[in-house]
């Protein structure tokens, strides 16, 4: 038997395994798939590395958002390495503006193009140092509009944030300045495929005594006196645990609760019916050799100031992110680069019944066209890049859906409204209180969201254990 | 919608979801005990009366709503 039993092996998942294991605990993850690490998983293709959800990550750097983090999970001695001091630029319409680490440095920067708005950029970094719950309930882009008279100002501040999905009349300025904040307080790359950081998790979690177990679904959870005592996978494998912890999405969790009389339908229903956020396509370029050297920073192109509404109708492409990968041999030659632009799950209703490598022809130009519009959008950063290409891979929300079990390929997991803060930011608990929720559906996307949530649904066990 | 319409609607449909016999539910009744409720599951009241009828209960309204007429009453009141 053991202490804790996760479902599901996203970064979530492994970060609360991890600690829990440093607490003393002996848990057991159990993975659907093959391979563990959902979004941090990479794939190989001609000898080369590729990543799908790891990109950069903000506030590493002493006394930042997520050092202390990553230090007491022992995820700091990965060979992560600093970003440019101008680690994002933007081009929007042609014109070109950077973001400079740091906040002194970022407002100065764009106070450049921006002379007359300097007192507004201050006042747009103080905010972003100062995020509490009550701005969960608050509109991000409401906010931009009353803190930014110029609306390309508006537009530029916002061109980053393709992190997380950015819906005018929904996201909470809580989500959009956690996205952009710990990223102006220092940014990094990894060295590398997300798999060193899943292998390094899964390291902790072993030595403790823990397990991680792929290919083993969880189908069924058993409740018994208001407690969940057991898991029951497809094969007909069972685990016994003393607390439970679901790292899928809360609505495939849900399915799993059916015969639990402590989780009555209401609370089935309203994680049932949670909207999702869009997804994401992705061109995953490989590069002929020699033809770029490596740059660390990302690019965000924009064809117009749209950014705020390019999510709603994405075809043609009008924003791309441009994300160069560190060539892992030391050399400066170039071999991968990402692009990525939002796709709504509206783009993808032909292929829905489809699977993997089987979507058809019609699929295939699909994807081709998207990202044929992405490579001639980040032309105007890498002029001639068509031509340097040497074979790209693309994937769609679908493709998240069918490998990560992400209802619609939802890439920011659900969806945050800050109209309705209470019915969409998440409790970590559930009505069973051995079964806690972790992931970035429950209050926050992304790196920094996904491992304070962990820390959050960890001190839960412990708090409780220790009373 | 009338008073009388939603009242239908809405009891049957709070009996279906927290999984009790309607019988019990009565205007003067007090919601929390009668529906069981705690801070999780009052969001669920909330979501159920958000996605029927657009209507959202606000946490400052929260604590004015004891009973299931009150309820009624804060529906009739914000429906659109």
């Amino acid at each position: 038997m053991h202490d804790v039993l996760i479902i599901g092996s996203g970064l979530g998942g492994l970060e609360c395994g991890a600690l829990l294991a440093q607490r003393g605990l002996r848990p057991l993850v159990l993975e659907s798939s093959h391979q563990p690490g959902g979004c941090m998983q990479s794939f190989r293709r001609g000898g080369l590395h590729y990543d799908t959800g790891l990109h950069y990550v903000g506030g590493l750097a002493p006394g930042q958002a997520l050092h202390k983090a990553f230090e007491q999970l022992g995820l700091l001695d990965l060979p992560w390495q600093r970003m440019d001091k101008d680690f994002d630029h933007i081009i929007i319409g042609g014109r070109h503006f950077a973001f400079h680490q740091g906040y002194d440095g970022f407002v100065d920067g764009l106070a450049k193009d921006f002379p007359h708005h300097h007192k507004e950029l201050k006042s747009f970094v103080e905010k972003l140092q100062n995020i509490n719950a009550s701005d969960m309930e608050v509109c991000a882009y409401d906010y931009l509009r009353q803190t930014f008279s110029d609306d390309l100002l508006l537009n530029v501040v916002s061109a980053a944030a393709m992190k997380t999905e950015l819906r005018r009349e929904s996201l909470p300025l809580f989500n959009f300045a956690h996205t952009c904040s710990s990223y102006i307080e220092s940014s990094w790359r990894l060295k590398g495929d997300g798999n060193l950081l899943v292998s390094k998790l899964i390291s902790i979690i072993c030595k403790a005594g823990g397990e991680v177990k792929t290919d083993s679904k969880v189908v069924l959870l058993t409740e018994e006196d208001n407690r969940i005592t057991k898991a029951t996978c497809a094969d007909g494998s069972s685990y016994e645990a003393d607390y439970f912890i679901s790292d899928i999405h809360p609505a495939k969790l849900c399915q799993l609760l059916e015969g639990c009389p402590s989780v009555r339908k209401s609370f089935r229903r309203r994680m049932a019916s949670a909207e999702n956020t869009c997804g994401m396509f992705t061109a995953q370029l490989c590069i002929r050799p020699n033809a770029l050297h490596y740059f660390a920073h990302n690019v965000f192109v924009y064809d117009k100031p749209n950014v705020w509404t390019m999510t709603e109708e994405n075809d043609p492409v009008k924003g791309v992110m441009i994300s160069a990968r560190i060539p892992e041999d030391g050399s400066d030659v170039l071999r991968q680069i990402d692009l990525l632009t939002p796709m709504p799950w509206h783009e993808c209703k032909a292929w829905t019944e489809t699977k993997v490598g089987h979507r058809g022809e019609e699929y295939k130009t699909f994807c081709q066209r998207k990202a044929e519009q992405c490579i001639a959008l980040a032309e105007q950063y890498l002029p001639e890049l068509h031509d340097m290409v040497e074979q790209y891979y693309t994937s769609t929300p679908l493709t998240y859906r069918d490998y990560l079990g992400t209802p619609e390929g939802g890439a920011f997991g659900m969806r945050k409204d800050c109209r309705m803060p209470m019915l969409t930011f998440h409790s970590v608990s559930t009505p069973v209180p051995n079964l806690l929720l972790t992931g970035q559906s429950i209050i926050l996307p992304g790196i920094e969201g996904v491992t304070m949530t962990a820390f959050e649904t960890c001190n839960k066990i412990t708090q409780e254990k220790a009373i | 919608m009338t008073r009388e319409e939603i009242i239908a609607e809405i009891n049957a449909e709070l009996a279906e979801e927290f999984e009790i016999d309607e019988s019990v539910i009565t205007p003067d009744a007090p919601i929390y005990q009668t529906l069981e409720l705690d801070s999780l599951s009052l969001v669920d009241l909330i979501g159920i009366v958000q996605t029927r009828y657009g209507v959202l209960i606000s946490k400052a309204e929260l604590p004015s709503i004891k009973t299931f007429a009150q309820l009624y009453d804060y529906i009739e009141q914000h429906q659109k």
